[in-house]
C-alpha cells in the first residue's frame, strides 16, 4: 500500500492550484460545476428524469397543437400563456430532491464537511435544475420552427417570450430550491414549492378584483405580471430586473437556510 | 496534530460536549469510546467543522477550526452510517468527491485506482451504490474519505455493518494508515479499539473520563490489576483478616460466593500472592483458589461510564 507515502501532499495541493493569474479563487466555480455535473449524472441515470422530460414534452406539445388546430391561430401566444402553469407543476418536481434528499440521506454532512462554501452548493444545485429545464424548453423550439415554415412568425416576439420564459424558470427554480432546503422530505418540498408558486399564480388571477392602485402595487413585484409584459415582445429592463430580483431573493433565502445548518 | 482545548457544545441548555480537552499526535490512532449519547459524534462533527462549538478551541494540523475551509482540506471524514450518493456508481461518486476537493482530473483517476485497491472496491467500481451491500457502502465511504490524501482521518464507527472478515480487513487498513496519518475513530466495539488504537479516551455525558493506553486506563480506575481469592472459611473473620493485613488494598466480597473476595491493587510491584499465602498460613485460614485477573477495557469502560454500578 502506498497511500501514506506522500501523506498530506494532496491536501496541501487542494485549493491552492485553483488560483488563476489574477489570484482569484476559481475553486468555488469548479465545485459548483461539479455539483451541477453530479446532478446531471443522477438525472440521466434515473428513470424519473426521463419520465418528467417526456411528460413535459407531451404536455407542451398538447397545448401547442391545441391552440394551433382547435383555436386555429398560428402563433405561440397560447403556448406561452399556459407555460407558467405547466412549469408550476414540473419545476418543483424536478427540484424537490435537490436539497431535501441531501438532508434525509446524510450526504449533506458529507457535502458540508468538504472545502466548499454554501453559496457554491446553492449555485451548483440551481445551475443543475436551471440547465435541465432550459434543455427541455430548448426542445420546444421545434414548435416555433414549425410555425415559421407554415407562415409568418414574429421572430423578435418569440425570442422575447423565450427570454421571459427562461427568467420565469429561474424564478420558479429558486422558489422550489428554497422549498427543498427547508425540509428533508421530497414530497413536502414539492408541496411547499408548488404551494408558493400556486399562491403567486392565484394572486395574479385575483388581480382584476383589486383596485387599480393595489393592482399596480402588486404588479410591481409579481414575476408573472412581468412575464406577461415581456410576452408582448418588449424587453424591459425593469421586467427582467424584477424576475432576476425574485430569483436572487429566493436563492439568498436558500443560502440562509443551509447556512443555519452548517458551519461557515 | 489534533488539539482540543476546553471544547463545549450545547444544544439548548443541554451540554452534548463539555470542557473536552485532548490532543492526538501525528501518526497516532486514537480511539473515542463512550456509551450512546456520550458526545462522540458531536465531537467529531465539531472537529470536521460541521457543527460550530459553543465555546473552546480546537485545531487540526495547527489550523484553528475558525479557518474551517482549510481544516476541511486537511481532514478526511467518514460520518456515521457512511452516507454516499446512492444514485451514482462508485466511480462517479468518488470522482465527484475528488472534484469537490479540487483535485486535478489526472490525480482523481490515480487516487480512485489506488483507493479502490486499498478498500477492495475494484469489482464494484461501475455498480450503483444503492445496489451494494452495507459493507461495500462502508468501504466506499472509507475510500471517499481518503481520496484527497488528508493528513488527518476522522472515522465515526468505521466498522458498523461489516462482516467479521471485513472488520479485520478494515482494522488492518486503519493500522496501516495510522503508521503515518493521524486517525481519530469512534467505536462501540471495545476490542476493536484495543486492537487498533495506540491510545484511547472514554467520554461520558460529554465529559472526558480518562485518556491513555489501555494499561494507563486501567491505572485510572480501581487499581490496575485484580486479584481473586476464595477461602474455605466464610464470614466476617476472613474479611477482617484481609482488611487488617492489606489496609491499602480495596477488598470487595463477591455477591455470589460468601467466602470469595476481589482485591484491587494499584502497586504493580507488591507481591500480593506471596503476602496472601503467608497471611493465611499464619492465621490458619485455608485458601482454596487464588487467581490474578487483568482488568479488561470492558471493566474500565463499565466503571467509568456508570454501566457497572
Amino acid at each position: 500500500m502506498n497511500t501514506t507515502e506522500d501523506m498530506g501532499m494532496n491536501s496541501e495541493r487542494v485549493g491552492r492550484a485553483n488560483l488563476n493569474s489574477r489570484g482569484l479563487d476559481r475553486g468555488g466555480l469548479n465545485r459548483a460545476l461539479a455539483i451541477c455535473w453530479k446532478e446531471w449524472r443522477v438525472a440521466l441515470d434515473t428513470p424519473l428524469g426521463y419520465v418528467v422530460a417526456i411528460a413535459f414534452l407531451l404536455a407542451t406539445g398538447f397545448f401547442f397543437a391545441n391552440h394551433l388546430f382547435l383555436v386555429g391561430q398560428a402563433d405561440m401566444r397560447g403556448y406561452f400563456g399556459v407555460m407558467p402553469l405547466l412549469l408550476m407543476f414540473f419545476i418543483p418536481a424536478m427540484t424537490m430532491r435537490m436539497l431535501s434528499d441531501e438532508q434525509r440521506s446524510g450526504t449533506f454532512e458529507l457535502l458540508a464537511t468538504m472545502p466548499i462554501r454554501t453559496c457554491d452548493i446553492v449555485a451548483g444545485k440551481f445551475l443543475a435544475v436551471m440547465l435541465q429545464v432550459l434543455v427541455l424548453i430548448a426542445l420546444t423550439l421545434f414548435y416555433p420552427a414549425t410555425l415559421a415554415l407554415m407562415g409568418d412568425l414574429d421572430a423578435g416576439q418569440v425570442a422575447a417570450a423565450y427570454l421571459a420564459l427562461s427568467l420565469l424558470t429561474a424564478c420558479y427554480v429558486a422558489v422550489s430550491l428554497y422549498a427543498s432546503a427547508i425540509t428533508s422530505h421530497a414530497v413536502v418540498a414539492y408541496v411547499i414549492g408548488f404551494g408558493i408558486l400556486f399562491g403567486l399564480f392565484m394572486m395574479m388571477q385575483a388581480m382584476p378584483t383589486f383596485s387599480p392602485d393595489v393592482q399596480n402595487f402588486f404588479a410591481a413585484f409579481m414575476p408573472l405580471a412581468h412575464y406577461h409584459f415581456m410576452l408582448r415582445g418588449v424587453i424591459g429592463l425593469d421586467d427582467m430586473g424584477v424576475l432576476l430580483l425574485v430569483t436572487a431573493l429566493f436563492l439568498v433565502l436558500t443560502w440562509f437556510q443551509l447556512e443555519r445548518r452548517r458551519w461557515r | 496534530m489534533i488539539k482540543v482545548d476546553q471544547l463545549c457544545r450545547k444544544f439548548g441548555e443541554l451540554y452534548a460536549v463539555q470542557d473536552l480537552s485532548f490532543h492526538v499526535r501525528k501518526g497516532e490512532v486514537m480511539g473515542l469510546l463512550g456509551p450512546n449519547g456520550a458526545g462522540k459524534s458531536t465531537t467529531m462533527k465539531m472537529l470536521t467543522c460541521f457543527l460550530p462549538p459553543s465555546s473552546g478551541e480546537a485545531s487540526v494540523g495547527d489550523v484553528s477550526l475558525h479557518d474551517s475551509i482549510e481544516v476541511r482540506r486537511k481532514v478526511g471524514y467518514l460520518p456515521e452510517n457512511a452516507p454516499s450518493y446512492t444514485d451514482l456508481d462508485v466511480r462517479s461518486h468518488l470522482k465527484f468527491i475528488g472534484r469537490m476537493y479540487g483535485l486535478p482530473n489526472a490525480t482523481i483517476t490515480d487516487r480512485i485506482t489506488e483507493m479502490t485497491g486499498v478498500c477492495g472496491l475494484e469489482h464494484v467500481l461501475h455498480r450503483r451504490i444503492d445496489e451494494l451491500s452495507k459493507g461495500f457502502r462502508q468501504r466506499v465511504g472509507l475510500a471517499a474519505s481518503m481520496l484527497h490524501d488528508p493528513a488527518c482521518l476522522i472515522f465515526d464507527e468505521p466498522t458498523t455493518g461489516l462482516d467479521p472478515n471485513q472488520i479485520i480487513e478494515i482494522r488492518h487498513l486503519i493500522r496501516r494508515l495510522g503508521e503515518k496519518k493521524t486517525v481519530l475513530l469512534s467505536s462501540h466495539v471495545l476490542s476493536e479499539v484495543e486492537a487498533v488504537c495506540d491510545r484511547m479516551m472514554i467520554i461520558d455525558q460529554g465529559k472526558l473520563q480518562v485518556i491513555g493506553t489501555s494499561e494507563e486506563l486501567a491505572h485510572h480506575t480501581q487499581g490496575h490489576s485484580v486479584f481473586y481469592v476464595r477461602f474455605k472459611e466464610s464470614g466476617e473473620q476472613v474479611l477482617d483478616l484481609l482488611t487488617q493485613s492489606f489496609p491499602d488494598i480495596q477488598i470487595k466480597p463477591q455477591d455470589d460466593q460468601s467466602n470469595a473476595y476481589m482485591l484491587y491493587h494499584s502497586e504493580p510491584d507488591v507481591p500480593l500472592a506471596e503476602k496472601l499465602f503467608h497471611t493465611s498460613v499464619a492465621s490458619g485460614a485455608i485458601i482454596l483458589e487464588m487467581q490474578s485477573k487483568k482488568k479488561t477495557l470492558e471493566d474500565v469502560f463499565r466503571e467509568l461510564t456508570g454501566e457497572g454500578q
